[in-house]
C-alpha cells in the first residue's frame, strides 16, 4: 500500500520498528523518494522558522526567506501586523521581490509592472482598465498569503497547511525551554545583523539529528579544541546534565558540569541581568538555566539552536555565551542552505553583545573552530549514504545505522523540574530515536482535512 | 606609501599567497601587524536603489592577530579535521590598485581574490571570490598586514566551510 507520497507503508511501518528498536536504515538520509515525501508530509504541513521579529521593526521592513522550495515575503504591514506571502507575482508567478531585506510601500513586478502593496492587494496595473476592463475582480488577484504565520517569543513560523495545530501547540514543551533563551530578557533578543548563509553537502536530517540529540560527537569531533586546552580532557564532559525528549519531535540538551559541579550562573550573563531573569522565568526555568553550560537542541523538524560558551583566544580567555538558531533548508537529499542568526539580549550591556558575537563567530557558522570540522564530517557522512550498499532495501548487507545509546538502559529522571522526558545524561540517542520516529510517523501520516471543508 | 613601491605590495601579497597554499601559516602570521583587524562582513542583495550590499554587523571572519593565531594552532593540531587532510587551495590575487594610506609608511590596497579549493577526492571544485581591501604598513624595513577587510562577491556561501584564510 502506498500513502499519498507515494512510499510504501508497509516498508515505513518497518523503519519505524527499526528505529523503536535503536536503528535506522542508511538509506533513509540521502534516498530520493524520502526527500519528496519529506518535502510533501512533513514540510509542507508543520510550522517552518522564517524569522525573528527584530528583523521587522518597522512597517515596511521586510526580509525575504524559504519554505524549502517556497520563496517567502515576510514584512510587517502598514498597521503593525506581520504578513507572509508567497514571493511570486499573481500574474506569472515572477518572483517578486529579489532582495534579501529592506524597507517598501510597494512591491512592483519587473515582467508586467503589476504592483502590490503591504497588504498583498493589487493597487496598479499598467493599463489596467484598458486591458481588463472594470470587470476583472483585482480583489481575487491578491499576493498569496502563506496560509498560516505565528510567533512564538519573537520567533516566526509560518505553514504552508492551512490545518495546522496553532504554533504554541505545536512548540508544546518546547516553549518551556524557549522561554529560558528567548524570553527571560524584559525585551527579550535581537537579531545581529542578517543571518549568515550557506551551503554544504549533506542531508538535513543529519545536521538535525546532530544539533538535537548527538552531545557525544564532541569528544571526537571537537577533540582539536581539547587539544588545544579550549575544551575539557575529560571525554564525558559534554554528557553532563540531562537530555530531554518533548513531543512532536523535538529535544534539547542541558548541559551541566560534572557532579552539579559550580557553573558560571546564567551562562555567564551579567549579573547585573539577573533580576530580569528571575522577572520573567519561574523558578524552576530559574534554576535550570542558573546551573546550564550549553543549550543545543532541535525544534523538529530544522530549526537547530546552540547557546554555549566559548572563547576566541586561548585558554585564559573568559568564554562568553551566546545564542544561535539556524535553519537547515532542504535543497536536495544531499543538499542544504544554512541561514544562520546570531541573537542576544536587547537589554544586555553593549560590552557583552560584542564579546557574545564574537565568541559567536569564532566558533560557530562556516569559520567556527567547532562547526568548520561539523560541516566536514556531515558531508561525509552523506557521502557514503549513495551506493547500493547504504542505500539497499532489502537488509542484505546489514546497513542500519546504531542509534542504540542508553536504550532500555537509561531512566528517566522524575525530579527534573522542567517538562518533557528528562534523562540524566546527555550521552544518550533518545532524542535522535524520537525525532525520527516522529519522522515516519509524519510521513505515514495522510491528510485528514475536516470534513467540513470538503 | 612614498617608502614602498608598488611592487614592493605585489610581492608582498603574492608572497602571503604562496604561505597560505603552502600552509606555512606561521610565517603567514609573522606577516600580520600585532594590532591586525581582519573582518569578512556578509554580503547581501539590496534593491537597486539601496547600493550597499554589505552588511558590517554580521561577519565570517572578525579576527584579531591572537584569534588568527588560535586558529593556526587549531589546524596544527592531529583532529582539525575539515583540515585532515588538509584540503588543497590556490589564492588568485589580481587588479591590485593602491592608494596613499593615512601616512607615508601606510597604503590602501585593493585586491581581487579568487580561490579555488579542492577537498580529498571530491571533483566538485570549492570556490570563492571578491575583493580586499588592505591596510600594509612599512615597519622596520618589512611590510605588514594591518588592516583588512573582505568582501565575498556570494551571499550564499557555496562553500561548506571556511577552515581556509583569505
Ligand atoms: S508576472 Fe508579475 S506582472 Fe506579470
Ligand atoms: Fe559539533
Amino acid at each position: 500500500m502506498a500513502n499519498q507520497a507515494g512510499l510504501d507503508t508497509s516498508m515505513l511501518e518497518g523503519v519505524k520498528d527499526k528505529i523503536r528498536r535503536g536503528l535506522l536504515p542508511q538509506w533513509a538520509f540521502t534516498d530520493s523518494e524520502i526527500f519528496k515525501a519529506e518535502v510533501k508530509n512533513i514540510f509542507a504541513k508543520t510550522w517552518n522558522f522564517l524569522g525573528h521579529e527584530s528583523e521587522i521593526e518597522n512597517p515596511g521592513d521586510y526580509v525575504t526567506r524559504w519554505i524549502v522550495h517556497d520563496p517567502v515575503l515576510l514584512l510587517r504591514d502598514q498597521n503593525g501586523q506581520i504578513q507572509a506571502y508567497l514571493n511570486s507575482c499573481a500574474h506569472r508567478g515572477t518572483k517578486l521581490c529579489t532582495a534579501d531585506f529592506g524597507n517598501k510601500k510597494t512591491f512592483t513586478c519587473p515582467y508586467h509592472g503589476w504592483t502590490f502593496n503591504l497588504s498583498g492587494d493589487l493597487i496598479g496595473i499598467i493599463a489596467g482598465n484598458k486591458v481588463y476592463g472594470e470587470e476583472m475582480d483585482r480583489s481575487q488577484w491578491s499576493l498569496r498569503k502563506i496560509p498560516k504565520v505565528e510567533s512564538y517569543q519573537g520567533m516566526i513560523f509560518g505553514s504552508l497547511d492551512e490545518h495546522a495545530e496553532p504554533l504554541e501547540t505545536f512548540l508544546g514543551d518546547m516553549k518551556w525551554y524557549f522561554d529560558i533563551m528567548l524570553g527571560r530578557s524584559d525585551a527579550g533578543m535581537e537579531v545581529r545583523g542578517v543571518p549568515q548563509k550557506w551551503i554544504i553537502n549533506t542531508n538535513w536530517k543529519i545536521s538535525a539529528d546532530n544539533f538535537g540529540g548527538d552531545p557525544y560527537h564532541t569528544a571526537m569531533s571537537h577533540r582539536s579544541t581539547v587539544e588545544l586546552g579550549i575544551s575539557p580532557k575529560d571525554p564525558m564532559y559534554a554528557s553532563y546534565g540531562h537530555q530531554i525528549v518533548l513531543d512532536n519531535g523535538h529535544g534539547i540538551n542541558m548541559v551541566t558540569a560534572l557532579g552539579g559541579a559550580k557553573v558560571p550562573p546564567y551562562q555567564g550573563l551579567p549579573e547585573d541581568m539577573w533580576p530580569m531573569f528571575a522577572r520573567n522565568l519561574s523558578a524552576e526555568q530559574l534554576k535550570v538555566f542558573e546551573n546550564t553550560m550549553i543549550i543545543v537542541g532541535n525544534c523538529f523538524p530544522n530549526l537547530s539552536f546552540v547557546s554555549p560558551m566559548h572563547g576566541t583566544g586561548g585558554p585564559d580567555e573568559p568564554l562568553t555565551s551566546f545564542v544561535n538558531f539556524r535553519v537547515w533548508r532542504p535543497v536536495s537529499p544531499t543538499k542544504i542552505e544554512v541561514t544562520s542568526w546570531f541573537m542576544v539580549d536587547k537589554e544586555a550591556p553593549e560590552a557583552f553583545k560584542e564579546a557574545s558575537y564574537l565568541s559567536y563567530i569564532g566558533s560557530f557558522g562556516p569559520s567556527g573552530t567547532l562547526e568548520q570540522d561539523d560541516a566536514e564530517i556531515w558531508t561525509r557522512v552523506a557521502e557514503a549514504s549513495q551506493g547500493e550498499m547504504a542505500q539497499d532495501k532489502d537488509i542484505h548487507y546489514n546497513n542500519v545505522l546504531n542509534y542504540l545509546m542508553g536504550l532500555d538502559r537509561v531512566e528517566p529522571d522524575e525530579s527534573w523540574p522542567g517538562p518533557g522526558v528528562a534523562y540524566p545524561t546527555c550521552y544518550l540517542d533518545a532524542i535522535s530515536r524520537a525525532f525520527y520516529e516522529h519522522w515516519v510517523d509524519q510521513l505515514l501520516a495522510t491528510t485528514d482535512i475536516p470534513a467540513n471543508v470538503l | 606609501m612614498k617608502l614602498m613601491t608598488y611592487d614592493d605590495i605585489c610581492q608582498f601579497l603574492y608572497t602571503e599567497a604562496s604561505l597560505l597554499d603552502t600552509r606555512r601559516y606561521e610565517e603567514w602570521l609573522e606577516l600580520l601587524d600585532d594590532s591586525l583587524s581582519y573582518r569578512m562582513p556578509v554580503r547581501v542583495t539590496r534593491d537597486f536603489d539601496e547600493p550597499d550590499d554589505i552588511v558590517n554587523d554580521m561577519t565570517f571572519f572578525d579576527e584579531t592577530k591572537r584569534s588568527l593565531t588560535t586558529r593556526v594552532q587549531r589546524f596544527r593540531t592531529t583532529s582539525a579535521w575539515s583540515e585532515n587532510p588538509h584540503s588543497r587551495t590556490r589564492h588568485f590575487v589580481s587588479n591590485i590598485v593602491v592608494e596613499p594610506g593615512t601616512s607615508e609608511d601606510e597604503a590602501k590596497v585593493h585586491s581581487y581574490f579568487l580561490i579555488m579549493r579542492s577537498i580529498r577526492d571530491r571533483a566538485d571544485v570549492e570556490q570563492m571570490f571578491g575583493e580586499r581591501i588592505d591596510i600594509i604598513r612599512r615597519v622596520d624595513n618589512r611590510l605588514q598586514l594591518v588592516e583588512r577587510t573582505i568582501y565575498p562577491d556570494q551571499t550564499v556561501l557555496s562553500m561548506l566551510n571556511l577552515s581556509i584564510f583569505i
